[in-house]
């Protein structure tokens, strides 16, 4: 011990050298955030730094909770900061506040939506591939990962989601032209199936249907969140462009399965974000593969890389690709979501890592997209 | 990456001058609108046949003194505005908007 430790004391320059703040960010500026493609000092991650003789602790705040890459991040940090001559120990501290998509506070034309930072669309050109079960499987570890999450079912006439997250009450009314959302898991969750009886089906013309939706928008008391997750209805219709004229939806992320009938659909699902201009974060396959229990053998019954032929093709990311676990669909029927039901199985893991990159791309976005106004209103003067 | 954004947005909306609208883009570009001439090219299905695409309005029915009363954001693409005269259904998408220039 004390032959060693003279001889390290020697190579850091002895046993009272002092390291500064200075110093610290100087080594943490080598981390780079592979994403945002800067050093974690110059994003103004670093925060709170304590430094009590060869101990140093910091926080370091990334721009969402779901961040993929956390681990990865948290290691590097704790390797430079160990490299300064004078440490030994090295505490860092992993925390997250979600970056909002930019947009003007004092005019927000929605100010319903006013505290929610990113609006994400789940949607898929055709219906029955999964798309509720993936907007609720995200907005579950979006929540579990920390965030604040809400989740808009828009599907008017299929809504879904009251049973698979179990809410069997009916909305509240707060006060006049306020909707209290109920709470699934802490989630926020709101629905047409919320105002009716399950069985008894919503029958609504379409500006009828356009208006309910704008009321989740514009009179449902959102509060403050990280992510509000809509799930769409299928197709490209009267209800999307309600949804994208009424809530500057930040990011939309498309639902496929690998075959290319599928795929046809989605294409079109693409083109219309496009003329919204809502960018695409990227595509989750949902029923790519099903492994076995008997021989652990993958079978791709739907076909294989369809999501991942069309991420090329197109330039989006492949956000996860998902496979096929009869639980995941009990677990919709029960209401006892597969992520909070099963974290560790295969598909849980596949959702989180998809909010995960998802999130990402949300805050490549935000970054690229600063002083971009997202909502304005300007009253003219004569 | 996100999907690269061609997409124009808006990083700046303000009224120039009584009857000009300056939008200021994100590549930094700034256009500036005549607001009766923003009148008298409303796109929107009253003022253009949807299937002929002609247009129904005749410009010269606008008068000169027409003037926003509010012009909004609709949703990620495009910004409504509320005429005086109680027109407000046109969608100005900003990619018709940048192509006015």
């Amino acid at each position: 011990m004390g032959l060693f430790s003279s001889v390290k004391d020697k190579l850091s320059g002895g046993p009272a050298r002092i390291v500064t703040e200075e110093q610290v960010k100087e080594a943490l500026s080598k981390v780079q955030d592979p994403d945002l493609h800067q050093d974690i000092v110059k994003l103004g991650f670093v925060r709170n730094i304590v430094i009590k003789g060869d101990k140093v602790s910091v926080e370091v705040n990334l721009t969402t909770p779901a961040c993929p890459v956390k681990e990865q991040l948290k290691t590097e940090c704790e390797t430079v900061l160990k490299d300064i001559p004078g440490i030994a120990h090295a505490d860092v501290t992993m925390t997250a506040t979600t970056s909002a998509a930019p947009r003007e506070t004092n005019a927000a034309v929605t100010p319903a939506l006013a505290g929610v930072k990113n609006i994400i669309a789940v949607a898929s050109g055709k219906g029955g591939v999964g798309k509720s079960t993936t907007a609720v499987n995200l907005a579950y570890a979006l929540a579990k990962a920390g965030s604040k999450v809400g989740l808009l079912d828009a599907d008017v006439y299929g809504p879904s989601i009251p049973r698979m997250v179990r809410i069997t009450t009916l909305a509240e009314e707060g006060g006049p032209n306020e909707i209290i959302p109920p709470l699934a898991d802490g989630i926020k969750v709101i629905s047409v199936g919320m105002f009716t009886q399950a069985s008894d089906a919503t029958i609504l013309r379409g500006p009828m249907a356009g208006s309910v939706i704008k009321q989740f928008l514009t009179q449902v008391k959102w509060g403050e969140l990280d992510y509000l997750v809509i799930d769409y209805p299928p197709g490209t219709g009267d209800i999307q462009l309600t949804i994208s004229q009424t809530a500057p939806v930040t990011g939309a992320v498309i639902v496929t399965t690998p075959q290319e009938v599928s795929l046809i659909d989605v294409r079109k699902a693409m083109s219309m974000f496009k003329t919204l201009k809502v960018p695409v974060l990227g595509v989750v396959e949902t029923m790519s593969y099903f492994v076995c229990d008997g021989c652990d053998k993958k079978h791709t019954i739907f076909r294989s890389g369809g999501g991942e032929r069309l991420a090329r093709e197109s330039g989006i990311t492949l956000l996860g690709t998902i496979p096929l676990d009869p639980r995941v669909a009990v677990g919709g029927d029960e209401g006892r979501p597969h992520v909070a039901a099963f974290p560790d199985a295969p598909a849980s893991q596949a959702y989180i890592a998809a909010a995960g990159a998802a999130a990402q791309q949300l805050s490549i976005l935000n970054a690229q997209n600063s002083g971009v106004l997202n909502q304005f209103a300007v009253e003219w003067k004569n | 990456m996100a999907e690269p954004t061609e997409n124009f947005r808006v990083t700046a909306i303000t009224q120039a001058d009584p009857r000009t609208l300056a939008i200021r883009w994100t590549d930094g570009r700034t256009d500036t609108f005549d607001v009766v001439e923003l009148r008298r090219s409303c796109p929107c299905a009253v003022c253009i046949d949807e299937w002929s695409r002609e247009q129904r309005l005749k410009p010269e029915d606008v008068p000169d003194t027409v003037r926003p009363v509010r012009i909004e954001s609709v949703g990620a693409y495009a910004l409504k505005i509320h005429f005086s005269d109680g027109h407000a259904t046109g969608i100005y998408t900003f990619q018709m908007l940048r192509a006015m220039h």
